[in-house]
């Protein structure tokens, strides 16, 4: 066995005829953060369903801390759903009381990063503090593996950040962490990722390796606003960025089209960034 | 307008619980209830002791059904067959006038038994029956005294069956029911988890009923309390069991509602809680053995009124512990399958044992 706290081999899941996840291999190390990287519906929660045992894979295989998914490896997961997961109608002291007591642990204070509202009701927190305290319970009996499902959806920047210094400590720790997401900031800070999309996986590897060598064309001119209606009308794909220009299409196809308009621009090939490479690679057959 | 008319169509095609809750069930309810609400007691089970018990037993004709004569047996038998419910009316010959006795708890079955014998004396030209009646458990035959110890269990079915069943639907609409999943509990630490304050709080509505029906309304509690309580026990779990199993086939709360209801009203109808179980038609009486609260007013009244003892109620005991075992078995085999998908867990296993790279 390879080591791996969670292992996907070939993983499929189908419901009906529709196939969520398809032949996808996964390995999550110790002490190493994992992001899955893809849009809504792309296969990224059902995998992690597999990989926690909660839904058994209709073709390949899943192991969790070396074995099959069960009560025993799960004692050694932390887990926060996107739902959360958290008693809206229990305080948050509850909450914890309860998260410990289940992992075995019934005297444990309230950590100090959530004890500020250990005498709120969950549901009547904003959505980042909930956020915060059901990583808090993730973290309530030291896992081994922290699966977080969208970890920080909703939350402001401050928050995130905050959540984000958690998951490192808990990977310098030694924990692996397996994150989805569809965040890029989120996935930059992910020492792998693997991008999935309808229930594949497009690519893996470090950030710099999922762009690999691709570029963009950066336009700058005056009329930023009129260059990017004529790019987007010719099907390029186009963002901006201040007021730059980032176009998913060579400099001079780019620089072409600009010109036969009329509008005089400087077009420059610049390395591509995650979110450029993570939309060429999904819209790629279809698309770009 | 249109528009939200046509919308709510949509939904309803759709949600084919509903529909078949709104079209089929009141065809289903009419059928069966109008096989079962029935007051007219036919059959009466009757034993006749003593010297003149063959005698007595050739004048007895419809609705009484002789089960046993006895000419050996005296009085103590005959109360003894009523007590255990085995008999409504027990006729106790040799004497002056034969001594009657019936079981008050049964209110439609000696209210017919009282014409019946007032038809018999007519017709043989007197103005009275010549006996010597005694209504027994029930002597004023009061109506509260025979509904509290259902009712009881009525309301028993209503918190186990419904209460619980939202109680876990709402955990699977919160999706806390995904992390009770990753928890490392067994499918039976969580029903018995969260069964155990329902049936806590079941325990004391029981204790409430029978505290306030006592003192309201004088109901007797002739019994011994461990029988009553073994009793009430069994059928909690079989109630909570209902609940449990409702919620694992239910995605929300209206649909558990809509389920639950379906469990009650049976019971309210078919149990005995209102019509007798004799005079239903033979084919719905069968859905009575099948529900809970059936063994359930058995049993309380039986300990409540009569003060029955275990040795007679075995039987309705033995059933609701069958039930419990059997719904309990179920709601645990289903929860299991949302906790921890126990369908090709083996084959997972399989699977999983190629992983290891060689």
């Amino acid at each position: 066995m390879s080591g791996a706290l969670a292992e996907a081999r070939g993983a499929s899941r189908r419901f009906g005829s529709f196939t969520a996840v398809r032949a996808v291999d996964l390995t999550v190390g110790k002490g190493e953060v994992v992001g899955l990287l893809g849009a809504n519906g792309a296969g990224k929660t059902t995998l992690i369903r597999m990989l926690l045992g909660l839904l058994t894979p209709s073709d390949g295989a899943v192991r969790l801390l070396g074995a099959v998914p069960s009560r025993a490896s799960r004692r050694r997961v932390g887990y926060v759903p996107q739902t959360l997961g958290l008693y809206a109608g229990l305080t948050v002291a509850e909450n914890w009381r309860f998260s410990a007591g289940a992992f075995g642990d019934r005297g444990a204070p309230v950590p100090g990063g959530i004890a500020g509202w250990r005498n709120e009701l969950a549901g009547r927190l904003p959505l980042g503090t909930q956020r915060q305290v059901a990583f808090a319970l993730a973290l309530s009996h030291r896992p081994d593996l922290l699966v977080l499902d969208e970890p920080t959806s909703g939350v402001g920047p401050l928050g995130r950040a905050r959540l984000w210094d958690e998951i490192r400590r808990a990977a310098e720790r030694g924990a692996g962490v397996l994150v989805t997401t569809h965040n890029m900031e989120e996935a930059e800070q992910c020492d792998r990722l693997v991008v999935m999309a309808a229930g594949a996986v497009m690519a893996r590897g470090t950030v710099a390796q999922i762009i690999g060598g691709r570029t963009v064309a950066r336009v700058r001119c005056p009329d930023w606003n009129r260059a990017f209606t004529i790019l987007d009308a010719s099907g390029v794909p186009v963002a901006v960025h201040g007021r730059d220009l980032r176009a998913a299409a060579p400099a001079d196809e780019v620089s072409a089209l600009l010109a036969r308009e009329g509008i005089a621009a400087a077009v420059e090939v610049v390395p591509a960034g995650l979110e450029e490479a993570f939309v060429a690679m999904v819209a790629g057959p279809q698309g770009a | 307008m249109w528009a939200v008319v046509a919308k709510e169509f949509r939904e309803l095609r759709r949600d084919r619980r509903t529909v078949a809750m709104m079209i089929l069930l009141p065809v289903v309810l009419l059928i069966v209830f109008g096989y079962a609400a029935s007051f007219n007691v036919k059959d009466i089970p009757t034993v006749v002791v003593g010297p003149g018990a063959r005698q007595a037993a050739a004048l007895l004709r419809a609705p009484f059904q002789v089960n046993e004569v006895d000419p050996g047996a005296g009085e103590p038998v005959a109360r003894d067959r009523l007590r255990d419910g085995r008999a409504v009316v027990a006729v106790v010959t040799g004497r002056a006038r034969p001594l009657v006795l019936m079981d008050g708890t049964q209110l439609f079955s000696v209210q017919t038994a009282e014409g019946a014998l007032g038809r018999m004396a007519r017709q043989a030209g007197a103005a009275a029956p010549p006996v010597s009646l005694r209504i027994l458990y029930n002597p004023g035959l009061t109506t509260s005294w025979v509904m509290v110890p259902g009712l009881a269990g009525l309301i028993l079915v209503f918190v186990g069956t419904l209460i619980t069943s939202l109680g876990v639907v709402r955990e699977r609409q919160a999706g806390t029911l995904e992390q009770l999943a990753v928890m490392p509990f067994r499918a039976w630490d969580v029903i018995a988890g969260k069964i155990a304050p329902y049936l806590i709080v079941a325990a004391l509505d029981l204790a409430l009923v029978v505290v306030v029906g006592m003192g309201l309304f004088g109901v007797p509690f002739t019994g011994n309390p461990a029988v009553f309580i073994v009793g009430a026990a069994l059928f909690l779990l079989v109630t909570l069991g209902m609940g449990v199993l409702v919620s694992t086939v239910s995605q929300n709360q209206g649909q558990a509602i809509q389920l639950a209801f379906m469990i009650l009203l049976p019971q309210v109808l078919l149990s005995g809680l209102i019509f007798p179980v004799s005079s239903m038609a033979a084919g719905v009486r069968w859905i009575s053995y099948i529900l809970p609260l059936t063994y359930f007013i058995e049993i309380s009244r039986g300990v409540m009124l009569k003060a029955t003892p275990i040795s007679a109620l075995w039987e309705p005991i033995g059933l609701l512990a069958l039930l419990a075992v059997v719904v309990l078995a179920l709601a645990i085999a289903r929860f299991r399958r949302d906790l921890a998908p126990g369908a090709g867990r083996a084959k997972a296993r399989a699977a999983a044992r190629e992983v290891t790279p060689a």
